[in-house]
């Protein structure tokens, strides 16, 4: 028998009690968990980076974005007017323009399951700026070079179409087949499209994929049919994205182009997407203010006097054994120590358990959190919190039994048998 | 060595405030125990034969006086020094045994071990030998509830004699016992003297208890009142 199971011992002694004590550990280790996950999480998304960064321009005083298509070219290479300005790089851009419609003719019928909202872009830049597939070969490079040959084939493909796995269940077709859509928001500018391949499983399994050129031809024969230009023929362009290597740079690349002239009218502003994020989550500000400074300190405590109430119970109840204990010639420090071990042991691993379960369920089991924000991908609980947990346990755990733990300590042997005497 | 002393008080004082009232137990007591001898201490409750046990233990320090237990002076030693001290100098026997539930006999009597420098097989050993001592050999595994009063006691003893200390002590150790069983108990007490060669300092307020012992003193009012009775073998 050693020192540590004489704890366990104590532990396993009041089953009931030590049981609940962990479980509602547990539960407010859970809430802390997830708490710091979400902070860590939008820390991260809003945090800058220093290095490879993505540049937004839009227009500025209008959401949704509507430029017109003449923007798309200089913008795409930063608007760079005088010499020694910094040049985009062409892989190192990309347009977005938005094309909505329906499998449906009669829009009385359409059903928005059978809508399809296509991002129309040039299709080699899907693979080197969208987020999370600019990524995929260092991810997983097998699934890149099949992705490879998905883009190749839209290349040859005027259009093509490639959908995520979701979407394409839903439009209920599969790679290969041909259909018309009936478009919403370019109304009179319906096209066929031919599916020509699938989006690697992740964040775009809800999107499509369209070739610009296919559009902007669209827009070509709109005029030709009407004599007379399609509404949106200079509004087409949503979102140009720029990728910069660092932080100066794109200080110097938004000031090119927030000060050149051709950017005029409309005007535009350039956001890196933490900051456009930023600025979309500065509205809940005082929310997460309060997760951060109010609710997980409330919970700490709360944990703390959980852990407290049960072990200054035993401790009351064990009096006379402590005082045993040191008649048999353990120090003070012994009784603390056993006191506190029996606390701690039962926070850290009831933090870890919880941290772990939490971890596992939500990262392997319901693979990530998905968030109903624009942009924004699942969201995982980081490999982090299981260490947020033991040291969550942990701390509640020591704050609460310091005080009955110092009570055993200083348990006076003659006073104790002084009453029972 | 000082021949043939394990306990000496001198002139010792021992007073408690309660409630701003100062309660004056124990006044000038001096006492002496050779070597090897099982001295009984008798007296009205209240008396402060517990004081003066838990003293000799070194669980308490005198407000004045000197106390000298095997060799070393404690009246002056810090908690923790006492503590350290008493594994191995002191056997503690209670009247209500103060057996740890949660473990069996064998861990009862191993627990004062876990202080010592030794290892498993070293702690196993030597509770073994104390609960055989104690005629407890087959009862190593039981859980002080699965005991009988008396059983519980020897339980308390090996724990007692385990660290192999020269002085035991026991506060009315036959108290919660049937006639039978305290005999019994009693008789381990003389075995533990004679073969052993320790000392024991116990109290009690049996007559017949303390017939067994070799000197028996009476306690009033934190006086002796009356010394050496009847010498036996
Ligand atoms: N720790 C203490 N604090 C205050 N008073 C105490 C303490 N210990 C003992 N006393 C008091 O000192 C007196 C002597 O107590 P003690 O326990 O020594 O008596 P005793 O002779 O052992 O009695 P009993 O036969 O009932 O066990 C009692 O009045 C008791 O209330
Ligand atoms: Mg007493």
């Amino acid at each position: 028998m050693k020192y540590l199971s004489l704890i366990f011992r104590n532990i396993s002694r009041n089953r009931v009690r030590s049981i609940l004590t962990a479980l509602g550990t547990m539960v407010l280790v859970l809430v802390v968990t997830l708490v710091w996950s979400v902070l860590d999480f939008l820390q991260k998304a809003t945090s800058e980076k220093n290095a490879n960064i993505k540049a937004i321009v839009t227009e500025k005083w209008q959401f949704p974005s509507q430029m017109p298509f003449s923007y798309a070219g200089p913008l795409s290479e930063g608007g760079p007017r005088e010499k020694g300005d910094y040049r985009v790089k062409p892989d190192d851009s990309m347009t977005w323009q938005f094309y909505g419609g329906s499998l449906v003719q009669d829009p009385k019928q359409r059903n928005p399951l059978e809508n399809l909202f296509a991002f129309a872009m040039e299709p080699r830049k899907i693979m080197t700026m969208m987020d999370d597939l600019d990524d995929l070969p260092k991810r997983d490079p097998k699934a890149a070079e099949e992705f490879k040959k998905v883009i190749e084939k839209m290349e040859q493909t005027k259009n093509g179409l490639i959908v995520g796995k979701d979407r394409l269940k839903l439009l209920n077709k599969t790679v290969g087949d041909k259909f018309k859509i009936y478009s919403i928001n370019y109304k009179g500018i319906d096209l066929d499209f031919e599916v020509v391949g699938v989006v690697p499983p992740g964040r775009y399994d809800g999107s499509v994929f369209m070739r610009r050129d296919y559009l902007l031809d669209g827009l070509d024969q709109y005029e030709r049919n009407n004599k007379k230009k399609h509404p949106l023929a200079e509004k087409t362009l949503g979102l140009v994205w720029l990728r910069v290597p660092d932080q100066p740079t794109f200080q110097k690349v938004a000031k090119q182009i927030t000060t050149n002239p051709a950017f005029s009218s409309p005007a535009v502003k350039v956001e890196t997407s933490s900051s456009g994020i930023g600025a979309f989550l500065d509205a809940y500000r005082d929310l997460f203010w309060g997760m951060r400074y109010l609710l997980a300190p409330a919970i700490w405590v709360t944990l703390s006097l959980v852990i407290s109430n049960a072990i200054s119970i035993s401790v009351r109840e064990r009096r006379l054994e402590f005082a045993v204990l040191k008649v048999l010639g353990f120090r003070p420090g012994h009784i603390l120590w056993m006191v506190l071990g029996e606390a701690l042991l039962l926070g850290l691993s009831a933090g870890l358990l919880s941290a772990g379960a939490t971890w596992y369920f939500v990262n392997k089991v319901m693979i990530g959190i998905k968030f109903p924000i624009a942009f924004f991908p699942a969201f995982f609980i980081p490999i982090d919190a299981l260490w947020w947990g033991v040291m969550v346990g942990g701390v509640a755990a020591l704050a609460g039994s310091l005080l009955p733990a110092w009570s055993a300590r200083t348990v006076k042997v003659s006073d104790v048998f002084a009453k029972i005497a | 060595m000082s021949k043939a002393l394990s306990v000496e008080v001198r002139d010792v004082h021992k007073f408690f405030t309660r409630g701003g009232e100062r309660l004056d137990v124990l006044n000038g007591l001096s006492l002496d125990v050779p070597q090897q001898e099982f001295l009984a201490l008798m007296g009205p409750s209240g008396s402060g034969k517990t004081t003066l046990l838990n003293l000799i233990a070194g669980l308490d320090t005198p407000s004045s006086g000197e106390i000298q237990v095997a060799g070393a002076v404690i009246s002056q030693m810090s908690e923790a020094a006492l503590a350290t001290w008493r594994t191995r100098n002191i056997g503690f026997v209670f009247q209500f045994y103060h057996l740890l539930p949660v473990l069996s006999a064998l861990e009862n009597v191993e627990l004062p071990l876990l202080l010592l420098p030794l290892s498993a097989k070293q702690r196993r050993e030597q509770a073994l030998n104390a609960l055989d001592i104690v005629g407890l050999a087959d009862r190593v595994h039981h859980r002080p509830g699965q005991l009988s009063g008396g059983q519980q006691q020897r339980v308390g003893i090996a724990r007692a004699i385990v660290t192999d200390p020269a002085i035991i002590v026991a506060d009315e150790p036959t108290g919660d016992l049937d006639a039978k069983s305290a005999e019994a108990i009693l008789e381990l007490l003389v075995q533990l003297k004679s073969s052993l060669g320790k000392s024991i300092v116990m109290v009690t307020h049996d007559p017949r208890a303390a017939q067994r012992a070799d000197r028996t003193l009476h306690l009033d009012k934190g006086r002796l009142v009356e010394s050496g009775m009847l010498e036996h073998a």
